[in-house]
């Protein structure tokens, strides 16, 4: 067609973006640190080799957390009918709309040497237990990161059990199969993309996250090391050579998984609707899976109430709830000089890698869905790259290039101004879910009505405008919304590439008000209450509008 | 009106799977002309390619002696009525009757007039303000149909129309499909793999299969004097009978020697012919071209009765409306019209 050759200008600039602010951060990265000197120096080091290990240590305890919460659960949504059942997609995901590191100040309060638990212990007359000392450290870091992610494994589990046809479980019953066989015989194998979709972005996301364990003081784990040695870069290129193990083994993770999980199963999903096969207990136990649900939402939202406590508080010490309230420390959080100027900031940013995001997404969807052109899924695969990449990777990558290049360290300078850095950094990192979510439109859209508007006279640029982009309006505005909201609450890119308080964003002026001393922490968490309400209204919105559908985002 | 002018057109998908071979046709202004075949013979590829949303590999497209093979869908004023009708759900009955005459920028009183007569000319005209998904089956067809006719199109296609309705809307849209048509004097080109659609509508049609066409003829003569065993089976039942044309005259057959108008002047050899199962007469007497059978099976349609006849070892089908009590198992005596016999290439 005539608009081919315009296509693929736009397919060559969306895969040059990808090449400059994506592969070749890594390729940076991966240049200096493969050095055998270095890597010698990492495996070698008995403080580094621990870091992996704890960090092995926690995706494996996290991922394992994640699966004892969101099985379950999924099942429960989808065999059953249960009082609130239309509101517990709402409440799954109420665990996302807090960062974890953020999360992790409300849990101090509660397990502190002089917080909630240990309190209530010593009433009982058991001596009191250092939850975040030791061990204990290590455990709550698990915790508190799998009680964040879990939404995302749930998300995807409900959405494949939702794909599956029940003429298929049927079928298995009608032939004398148990339920415990039929679960593990057909159920569960036609789940694998589903659980790999799931389970690989939590095991990558639990073996690079930054922000909880720089929160609770567990330095000995490798993002941390990371993070710790960007001060003395100059003198010791270690963390080049430890991002490099970290990518190397994000991506053996990944592969793996992909290689047992990942295969499509076909033939399995629903063409069409499909009759729900959900069935309602009688009596009393209709309430068990409501009662399930409560108890999982309380867990996972007792960091958020936490928070919300502290942040009412003026002091919450050997006690169960705060002794006195206030709102002292949002009218503090709003006074102070880097909070205010950190929230312009952000939305900046944000808004910025939303554009971003948004016009990269739509053209990758686009270019591999509709326009079917070759490379296009090329590009789709480097787009969805960001969930496999640690972002502490291409954060640490972006400082490279901008030490690396003269004219990188022009622009893209993060002491400078680390605007355009961040917002493209964001945007990297959310365009898989602007992908996924578009391109789910799309392929749920026939490419006859499109077809039908250039028949009736509408040029490709009308027929965009007016019929493909408003059909998957839905999805876009998902997309959006994720890429705006969680760039809003983004972490690792934060506190790497913002080094002048001027430049802050939200997150990063968060840590740097919990590292005060004094009332410092009460006023991150008044902070963090702002942060939470804002991140909570644009989930709200994204479930409204994909309904069911809002698991379909969260693929690789 | 438009004349369409087809030559040469050729398409493959996959390098060396053709799916349209180099392919000639015209369509005279006014015509009701179906593409009639099987699945997969290319007869949609060749109106997406007429609509402009297939690019051909090689050929030409001529609308009124203009070479439009190259002019991007938009321009060709080739509306298309869709097999699943592609109205877009998120507009109005009347919005997606509207937006080809809004594209093409008519002012908006010309706009509302000419979608309120589409409308009415399908029956369609209390739904103008309801959305897409509340419509059923037929009403959607009306309102594709009438998306189509709002444009005033110099070229009418439809992509089977009708096979997702049930048989009774079929009956009454094909009517109300062709009155349009004449009405509007249209020239339409119209896709089909259901022959009753084709025989009952068409001014002519075209039977294809494989990526060619077979035969171009009107209805009558298509299922009358078929050129080939394709077109005859594909346009109705039919008995083929193969046999050795004798220098002298005589054709040699398994049912004995026949003899067919159409033989005449043919050169000595394998000869086959076909013979309608309504065009064979049971239990007429005759001196040439009888030949007794076994009735061994009966099927009743309803308004005609299907018997399923033995004759040295080859099955006869006859049809007969209103017939008399038949015995499985007896003989009887069929007659084969000479000039029902039809010679086939």
């Amino acid at each position: 067609m005539e608009n081919k050759w315009i296509q693929y200008l736009l397919l060559m600039l969306v895969i040059a973006f990808l090449g400059a602010f994506l592969l070749a951060p890594i390729f940076t990265v991966v240049g200096v640190g493969l050095n055998w000197h270095l890597l010698a120096e990492v495996f070698s080091n008995f403080i580094y080799r621990e870091g992996l290990l704890n960090s092995f240590a926690i995706a494996a305890v996290t991922t394992i957390l994640v699966f004892l919460i969101a099985f379950p659960l999924a099942l429960l949504y989808n065999r059953y009918d249960f009082p609130g059942k239309n509101w517990s997609h709402l409440l799954v995901m109420i665990p996302m709309i807090l960062p974890p590191f953020v999360g992790a100040l409300g849990f101090q309060q509660i397990l502190g040497h002089y917080g909630v638990v240990n309190t209530l212990l010593s009433y009982c007359g058991i001596p009191r237990v250092d939850f975040l000392g030791g061990q204990g450290r290590f455990w709550s870091v698990c915790l508190i990161e799998a009680l964040h992610l879990y939404p995302i494994l749930y998300l995807n589990l409900v959405t494949a059990l939702g794909n599956l046809d029940p003429a298929l479980d049927e079928a298995a019953r009608n032939l004398g199969a148990k339920k415990w066989r039929r679960f593990r015989k057909i159920t569960f194998p036609l789940l694998k993309p589903g659980i790999f979709a799931g389970g690989s972005i939590v095991l990558v996301w639990s073996f690079t996250e930054l922000g909880t364990p720089l929160m609770f003081g567990y330095n000995r784990v490798t993002a941390v090391q990371i993070f710790n040695g960007i001060m003395e870069l100059e003198s010791n290129p270690v963390p080049y050579a430890l991002i490099v193990v970290m990518l190397f083994f994000a991506a053996t993770m990944y592969l793996s998984g992909k290689f047992a999980l990942g295969k499509t199963a076909l033939n399995a999903t629903v063409k069409g609707s499909a009759g729900s096969s959900a069935v309602r207990p009688a009596g009393w136990r209709r309430w068990l899976p409501t009662t399930v649900f409560a108890m999982v939402t309380f867990l996972a939202g007792l960091p958020h109430i936490a928070l919300i406590l502290t942040a009412f508080s003026l002091r919450w010490y050997e006690t169960i709830l705060p002794r006195d309230f206030t709102l002292l420390n949002f009218e503090n959080a709003l006074s102070h000089q880097i909070v205010l100027p950190s929230i312009v900031n952000s939305l900046n940013y944000s808004l910025f890698a939303m554009a971003i995001a948004v016009t990269v997404g739509v053209l990758i969807s686009l270019a591999a869905v509709r326009w079917k052109l070759r490379g296009g899924m090329l590009a789709d695969l480097l787009a969805m790259l960001p969930l496999a990449v640690p972002g502490i990777v291409i954060a640490f990558g972006y400082l490279g290039m901008s030490v690396k290049f003269n004219f990188a360290s022009e622009y893209f300078n993060p002491v400078e101004n680390p605007f355009l850095l961040l917002g493209i950094a964001y945007a990297v990192r959310r365009l898989p879910y602007v992908v996924r979510s578009v391109s789910a439109g799309l392929e749920q859209t026939p490419e006859e009505l499109e077809n039908a508007a250039r028949n009736f006279g509408a040029s490709a640029f009308v027929t965009l405008k007016k019929i493909t982009l408003p059909l998957v309006f839905a999805n876009l505005i998902v997309g959006a919304l994720f890429a705006f909201s969680f760039s809003m609450l983004e972490v690792s890119d934060s506190l790497i590439l913002a080094q002048k308080a001027e430049f802050y964003p939200i997150t990063r002026a968060i840590y740097e008000l919990s590292q005060i001393l004094g009332s410092g922490p009460f006023i991150a968490c008044a902070f963090g209450v702002w942060a939470m309400l804002f991140l909570a209204a644009a989930l709200a919105a994204a479930g409204a509008l994909l309904g069911d559908k809002i698991g379909s985002i969260f693929k690789l | 009106m438009t004349r369409v002018e087809i030559s040469g057109i050729t398409k493959s998908y996959q390098p060396g799977v053709p799916v349209l071979k180099p392919l000639n046709l015209s369509v005279k202004p006014g015509e009701l002309f179906f593409l009639l075949g099987p699945s997969g013979c290319g007869k949609s590829t060749l109106l997406r390619i007429l609509a402009g949303l297939v690019e051909p590999d090689s050929g030409s497209i001529r609308f009124n002696d203009v070479e439009i093979t190259k002019l991007p869908p938009e321009k060709r004023r080739a509306a298309m009525v869709f097999q699943n009708y592609a109205l877009w759900p998120h507009l109005s009955v009347y919005e997606n009757v509207a937006f080809g005459l809004r594209v093409s920028g008519e002012k908006k009183s010309e706009i509302d007039r000419e979608v309120k007569a589409a409308l009415e000319l399908v029956h369609m005209s209390e739904y103008a303000s309801r959305r897409i998904p509340s419509l059923s089956g037929g009403q959607q067809q009306r309102v594709a149909l009438a998306r189509a006719l709002a444009v005033k199109p110099a070229l009418l296609l439809l992509d089977e129309p009708l096979s997702n309705l049930d048989a009774r809307l079929r009956d009454t849209m094909r009517r109300e499909i062709r009155r349009i048509c004449v009405e509007r004097k249209l020239t339409a080109i119209y896709v089909t793999h259901d022959r009753q659609e084709a025989l009952s509508m068409a001014d002519r049609l075209a039977v294809m299969d494989q990526g060619v066409i077979c035969q171009i003829d009107t209805p009558e003569k298509a299922y009358n004097a078929p050129t080939d065993k394709f077109v005859a089976s594909f346009l109705g039942d039919a008995n083929f009978i193969e046999g050795e044309l004798k220098p002298d005259g005589v054709w040699q057959t398994a049912l004995g020697n026949l003899s067919c108008d159409g033989m005449t002047g043919k050169l000595a050899g394998k000869l086959v012919a076909m013979i309608r199962p309504e065009r064979i007469r049971i239990g007429v007497e005759s001196k040439m071209n009888a030949v007794n059978a076994v009735l061994t099976n009966r099927s009743f349609t309803g308004e005609s009765c299907e018997w399923e006849f033995e004759a040295s070892g080859r099955k006869l089908v006859v049809v007969e409306s209103a017939p008399p009590e038949r015995k499985i198992g007896e003989t009887y005596l069929l007659y084969l019209p000479p000039e029902a016999l039809i010679v086939l290439q």
